[in-house]
């Protein structure tokens, strides 16, 4: 599949604390992309390299083959940008917003913007700034959704949304995304909403990336162990083994491996494990696990 | 797209505009009152006198006010944008970014332009009517200076604003400042009619920094 975003290289530090050297990803057209990663791992200055409002120290991404520091009108007219914290003109009416970006975009659906509207059940004449945070939320996220963009870069795009909205947008995203073939970016800190969401999760630690690869594959091959064990200090350091932790004899620790496979190799290293259970993992489950508890 | 970009600049701008606008006016008029009150009470002889040979300028009063004039649309313009960074999702606008940022300057120049019309009117047929011509020519001599200087604080408003790193907002501001002061040194009428081509050339050579701001803005600068 055809990379609609490339990210080739990047390396970036704020003053002298770096926060990725050569990262590098895709994401292939079609497939929709979640960024996991804990406060300060990278999220928002990947957005923001992303977007072409933070020039990298080193590397270059692409989108539509476009260096993002320099898109021409025509890439920016298929890219639909949420910037994190649902930021919009709060100075202007639902309707008026409506009016002012139709004019930017040639697929404009005013349909699909004031359906969305519909459910919120505020005036057309009433301004942003007299709206709820979540509400203003919505209006963002209708607005991006009416543009009909080819990529949908969403930065934390369920912050400020309640619960039953949240799941109602996921859901619709998720539809409109898979029966128009429109590949989304998108961050959140509510891990349980990618679930539902992602195709392909890619997991950044402070640093770098740990790993990108599909949800499916990630929850099918990725587990929880747990068993008692008399060295456990000899876990520590193992390949293989993600953030061993040990409690009062029972040790917790997560592995691409499957149960056979890891017995076989704590056995190898001489290691003696009782009460082995093997656990499958949700996504977030999976994310604390690659990244740790702390 | 570009009347729509013009809209919402409008939308961000038309209600200071309105204020300045009434307030120019009133001052106007206010000047104009008080200039007819000395033709009545120390007659038009003196008046002359006190104007042409005493060098006093009955319009000083609107010496600032371009200036104001110019930093108010300029706030009310950029200052939105800035929140929350807004100014993200301006230039994300499927235009070409010097289209963008020409443009939202255009409607900033263009709106303080209508304002300084309305006044430089105000003040000309005033004159017309009660001086000669070499006076309504050197009424304007002495006032084309303050109104650039309200084109000028406009586009140094717009660069300070969009400049993302407060350190080098206030090196801006005091670069501002000290511009601005040239043309405020002399109050004497026509002071700079001498060297009034170059002061025209002050808002030229200012205009370039938005560019800079923006730039920086894009690169992510920061403290």
């Amino acid at each position: 599949m055809e990379p609609i975003v490339e990210c080739k290289n990047l390396t970036h530090y704020y003053g002298k604390r770096c926060i990725y050297e050569n990262l590098n990803f895709e994401i292939p057209k079609g497939r929709i992309l979640g960024l996991l990663g804990k406060n300060g791992t990278g999220k928002t200055t990947t957005i923001n390299i992303l977007n072409g409002y933070l020039k990298p120290k080193s590397g270059e991404c692409l989108m539509f083959g476009e260096k993002s520091t320099r898109l021409s009108p025509a890439a920016k007219q298929k890219i639909g940008l949420l910037i994190e914290g649902h930021v919009q003109y709060p100075f202007m009416t639902i309707s008026e917003l409506e009016r002012y970006y139709s004019a930017f975009y040639p697929k404009w659906k005013k349909g699909a913007y004031f359906e969305l509207m519909n459910l919120l059940k505020i005036d057309r004449k009433q301004k942003l700034s007299q709206m709820s945070c979540g509400q203003k939320s919505q209006v963002a996220l209708g607005l991006i959704l009416a543009q009909d963009p080819e990529l949908l870069i969403l930065d934390d795009f369920s912050m400020g949304l309640d619960p039953g909205y949240r799941m109602l947008f996921v859901d619709y995203l998720s539809e409109y995304a898979k029966s128009g073939n429109k590949t989304v970016f998108v961050t959140s800190h509510i891990i349980q909403d990618m679930e539902r969401l992602i195709d392909d999760c890619l997991i950044m630690d402070y640093g770098g990336i740990i790993l990108q690869m599909p949800v499916g594959e990630l929850l099918e091959k990725f587990r929880r162990y747990r068993f008692k064990c008399d060295s456990p200090e000899l876990l520590t350091g193992i390949d293989g083994l993600y953030h061993p932790v040990t409690i009062k004899g029972n040790t917790e620790t997560c592995s691409m491996l499957d149960a056979a496979g890891l017995k076989e190799m704590l056995k190898e290293k001489k290691i003696e494990v009782t009460s082995f259970r093997e656990e499958k993992l949700t996504l977030e489950e999976a994310f604390i696990g690659l990244t740790g508890k702390y | 797209m570009k009347k729509a970009l013009l809209y919402k600049e409008l939308k961000k701008t038309k209600r200071v505009w309105m204020i300045v606008f009434l307030l120019g006016i009133t001052l106007l008029f206010y000047l104009c009152l008080k200039a007819g009150r000395s033709f009545r009470l120390v007659g038009m002889e003196h008046l002359w006198d006190v104007v042409v040979n005493r060098d006093q300028f009955i319009f000083r009063d609107l010496k600032f006010f371009p200036l104001l004039a110019g930093v108010c649309i300029g706030l009310a313009q950029y200052v939105p944008e800035m929140v929350q960074k807004r100014i993200k999702l301006t230039l994300h606008l499927p235009l070409k970014e010097r289209t963008i940022v020409l443009l939202m300057l255009a409607q900033g120049l263009l709106s303080l332009l209508l304002l300084f019309a309305a006044q430089i009117g105000g003040v000309l047929i005033y004159t017309a009517i009660y001086f000669s011509a070499e006076f309504i020519y050197s009424t304007l001599i002495t006032m084309v200076p303050w109104y650039l200087a309200g084109f000028t604080s406009y586009l140094f408003v717009a660069m300070i604003c969009i400049e993302p790193t407060w350190k080098r907002r206030i090196f801006n501001a005091v670069l501002a400042t000290g511009t601005i002061q040239l043309v405020f040194i002399s109050s004497f009428p026509g002071a700079y009619s001498q060297i009034i081509k170059w002061i025209i050339l002050i808002p030229v050579f200012v205009m370039p920094f938005t560019f800079l701001s923006i730039s920086r803005f894009k690169e992510g600068e920061q403290e």
